[in-house]
């Protein structure tokens, strides 16, 4: 859910649909394939020979523990609750789709993704989760998407607000634990000092509900987190948040895997790359409403 | 409102509450199972057990639930042992309710008067009878408001699991609030279903209260049918039953003391001969150089007390002076450092070798050699109607059928003049009235040797006489074996044969009772004896 943002404006869903429709050959068929569920996507051919390579995890159904608060990547279904539904949801069903294998959903706090995946609860994360040497530490990440976030302040930023920089000495910022945007927050302490002013603090909470719901009651100035995430608070909040500004940050999201199974790290990856050159994921940032720019051709990150 | 409406019968809201009650179920059987064996550990006799069960309090009550449930869901699998989310919920929940219920259960067995449990183990209960049949049902009653508590608040700790995964009410409610934004709606609609699950768990509670409610329920409660400590009473198909219990009476008649058994006369002359009577017959109670001290304090100094069989002895002496510590010692119901006691030639409390018996072998070998005692507290089981305060010993001791056990009853408290108020519980009978259905409970197994200690100290003035009414006619009537300590010297003179004086944990003088009591020849006696007379109430001194 580490999502990161430019510094430039984020372009609206009508463009970014139009601009991969031109981008690819098959731009018209492809268009009419966003407008079909995503199960309309059969698994790309290169598929076929991945599950002969990796024949493990054919037939199986594995966990993939998620965070299930940010709308647009996983979250329920408000129409079906009893449905998980976003970009990193369909990610997770096509790369299963490829590989053979089906997935069930463990909801958990945001700082119980990787220590669920390294207890053996889960067998895979996919959760908008920002690959970083840290965490790189307690899992292997593939990672697949930059990251851009956005800086959710009260309307009117009565703070003045311009980035994740010193106009936030003296802010109280609210973040999810285990956020990689707390760090980020944590260093601007001594800026701050540096310069006289007050330091900022923090408000760690559970998922993006609380860090929202600590604006909207007065008792936090911003929380800083993935854009999309930070757009639909304000649209469902019109009257009462807007976002300051978008930021880049320098990370990746990533797939998060066990360090024990480098086997099925690469199959992850393999099939990361049949769905990509398919096609699949720029389609599904489409139909998420996410910003093309997002895409990000696939990566290991692990460390030892 | 039609939000808040929308959210409160959404389905998926309504099936977190499976989860919440799953977990918190199972939290609430594994911390019951838990906490009898902890309270178990800490009221027995090991102090290892003890200790450890400490310790595990110490350490579970100490830490929080959410680093519990983490731990049970995060590192257990480290170890091999992986469960399901709600598997290893319901294991922390239990794990960590245990020691508040260990210490309700501990708290709820420790109020139970010990005087009852004294009586229990005198009517030769095990351990296990007395916890199952005494203990167990009063201290169940006390603790219901504590586990109504208890499930409560596990009910509503339950929402911890929402950090491992388990999708119960509160997870379901904050995933629900992320993805539509509606957040007060939907946790004022879950705030709300907590409370009708805890508003649930009080009127159980209220209702199982007000089915153990002895005093709304004196026979049978409608609830109390399901607990196995108190079955459907059989009585209303007692005449059925009749034929069959004759031969059933007559199996239960004592063999020991038949020929003891002559009926004595209550004029002076006739007394005076039954000591003569009793002279030839065998010895009942036999207590050689017998030795007690708490501490630094000597309470019994190389006591010798030979009782026959037929015979009454009247043990008098200050108080202090060790009456009562030498009747528990005769019923095993307290240790000693040396001597020994024998009981129709039985040495009671030691294998043929010498060692000490487990409790449970003393209470089996006091049921068989039969030793009655009677309280100074009456100490009947509060919880057990008059009837049963008699009958119930009867079956669960010495197996009789609730039928046989219900006739010797009725005829015992008949005896003692308490038939009208057999389905009494103790709590509403007067003073004289709970010591007469003691009296009955003593002699419902046709005891051997009566022992009785004090019996009327404790009771108003105008209540001594129908007690001791009934222990005079025990021995002019049935000729019972009796070692009775008394203040009541007008009584130890029409009832006993001999008086013993005790002073400092010995005997000071012993002899025919009324010699004794008339021309004292020790000055102790005979000091004592004369504050006695002068002492115009002397059944008030306890």
């Amino acid at each position: 859910m580490h999502k990161w943002f430019s510094t430039e404006a984020r372009t609206r869903r009508a463009r970014s649909a139009a601009m991969a429709g031109l981008r690819l050959a098959l731009g018209a068929f492809l268009l009419a394939g966003v407008c079909a569920p995503m199960s309309a996507h059969a698994a790309p051919a290169g598929c076929q020979a991945l599950q002969a390579k990796y024949p493990a995890w054919k037939g199986k159904t594995l966990v993939n523990a998620i965070n299930p608060h940010t709308p647009g990547y996983e979250a329920i279904d408000p129409k079906d609750p009893d449905k998980y539904v976003g970009f990193d949801i369909d990610l997770g069903e096509q790369i299963g789709d490829c590989l053979g294998f089906k997935l069930t959903y463990k909801a958990v706090t945001f700082a119980a993704l990787l220590t669920t995946l390294s207890s053996g609860q889960a067998d895979i994360v996919i959760s908008d989760i920002y690959a970083t040497e840290e965490r790189a530490k307690a899992a292997d990440f593939i990672t697949y998407s930059k990251v851009f976030d956005g800086v959710l302040v009260a309307k009117g930023n009565p703070k003045k607000l311009t980035g994740i920089n010193t106009s936030m000495c003296g802010a109280a910022a609210a973040e999810n634990t285990g956020f990689v945007e707390v760090p980020l927050v944590q260093a601007l302490v001594p800026q701050c000092k540096a310069e006289g002013k007050p330091e900022p603090t923090l408000q760690l909470y559970d998922n993006n509900a609380n860090c929202i719901q600590a604006i909207l009651a007065g008792r936090a100035d911003t929380y800083v987190n993935d854009v999309n995430t930070v757009d639909q608070a304000v649209k469902a909040n019109p009257d009462k948040l807007e976002k300051a500004i978008a930021v880049t940050i320098p990370y990746s999201v990533g797939i998060g895997v066990p360090k024990n199974k480098p086997e099925f790290r690469d199959a992850v990856l393999a099939a990361l790359i049949e769905i990509q050159k398919a096609g699949i994921h720029k389609d599904l940032l489409k139909k998420w409403d996410l910003d093309p720019n997002n895409f990000k051709e696939p990566d290991i990150l692990s460390v030892n | 409102m039609s939000l808040f409406v929308h959210y409160f019968s959404l389905p998926y809201l309504l099936e977190g509450i499976w989860f919440t009650v799953a977990v918190t179920a199972l939290g609430l059987a594994g911390g019951l199972i838990l906490g009898l064996v902890l309270a178990a550990m800490q009221l027995g006799r090991f102090w290892m057990l003890a200790a450890f069960a400490r310790g595990y309090t110490v350490i579970f009550r100490g830490t929080p639930l959410i680093l519990q449930m983490v731990f049970a869901y995060d590192a257990l699998p480290q170890i091999g042992l992986k469960l399901s989310a709600i598997g290893a919920a319901g294991l922390a929940l239990a794990a960590n309710e245990a020691p508040f219920i260990a210490e309700m259960l501990r708290a709820g067995v420790l109020g139970v008067d010990r005087g009852q449990v004294l009586a229990g183990q005198a009517l030769g209960m095990t351990p296990a009878l007395l916890m199952r049949r005494i203990i167990a049902p009063q201290a169940f009653r006390t603790m219901i408001p504590a586990l109504g508590n208890e499930t409560v608040s596990a009910l509503k700790n339950s929402s911890l699991a929402s950090v491992i995964s388990v999708q119960e009410l509160t997870l379901r409610s904050t995933q629900l609030a992320s993805s539509t934004f509606d957040f007060f709606s939907i946790f004022f609609a879950s705030g709300l279903i907590y409370l009708a699950l805890t508003s649930a768990v009080s009127v159980i509670q209220l209702l199982v209260e007000r089915a153990l409610d002895l005093d709304r329920t004196t026979r049978q409660g409608r609830l109390a049918v399901f607990l196995p400590w108190r079955r459907v009473d059989l009585s209303t198909k007692l005449n059925l039953a009749e034929p069959a219990s004759a031969a059933a009476d007559l199996a239960h008649s004592p063999p020991l003391d038949v020929p003891a058994r002559l009926p004595r006369a209550a004029s002076r002359s006739d007394r005076a001969a039954h000591p003569a009577m009793v002279r030839r017959n065998n010895v009942a109670v036999e207590v050689t150089d017998l030795r007690k001290n708490y501490g630094a304090q000597t309470v019994l100094d190389g006591l010798n007390l030979s009782v026959r069989v037929g015979e009454v002895v009247a043990l008098l002496g200050p108080s202090g002076s060790g009456k009562s510590t030498l009747l528990r010692c005769i019923n095993q119901l307290e240790n000693w450092d040396s001597g020994m006691v024998r009981v129709g030639g039985r040495r009671l409390g030691h294998c043929d070798d010498g060692k000490p018996l487990s409790p449970r072998a003393i209470a089996n070998e006091r049921a068989s050699v039969g030793v009655g005692m009677v309280f100074q507290q009456f100490n009947l089981f509060g919880h057990l109607t008059a009837r049963e305060n008699v009958a119930g010993p009867l079956r669960w001791v010495h197996g009789m059928t609730r039928i046989d056990a219900d006739r010797r009853a009725r005829e015992l408290l008949e005896r003692v003049g308490l038939s009208r108020r057999a389905d009494a519980l103790p709590r509403h009978l007067s003073g004289g009235q709970q010591q007469r259905v003691a009296v009955a409970r003593a002699l419902a197994p046709n005891p051997s040797v009566l022992l009785l200690d004090e019996p009327t100290s404790a009771l108003d003035p105008e209540l001594v006489n129908e007690v001791l009414e009934v222990i005079r006619r025990l021995a002019i009537d049935d000729g019972l074996t009796m070692i009775i300590s008394t203040h009541q010297i007008r009584f130890a003179d029409e009832v006993a044969d001999r008086v013993a004086f005790l002073s400092g944990g010995s005997i000071l003088e012993q002899g025919p009772a009324h010699e004794i009591l008339t021309n004292p020849r020790n000055p102790v006696t005979a000091r004592f004896l004369s504050v006695m007379e002068a002492d115009k109430a002397p059944e008030n001194k306890a």
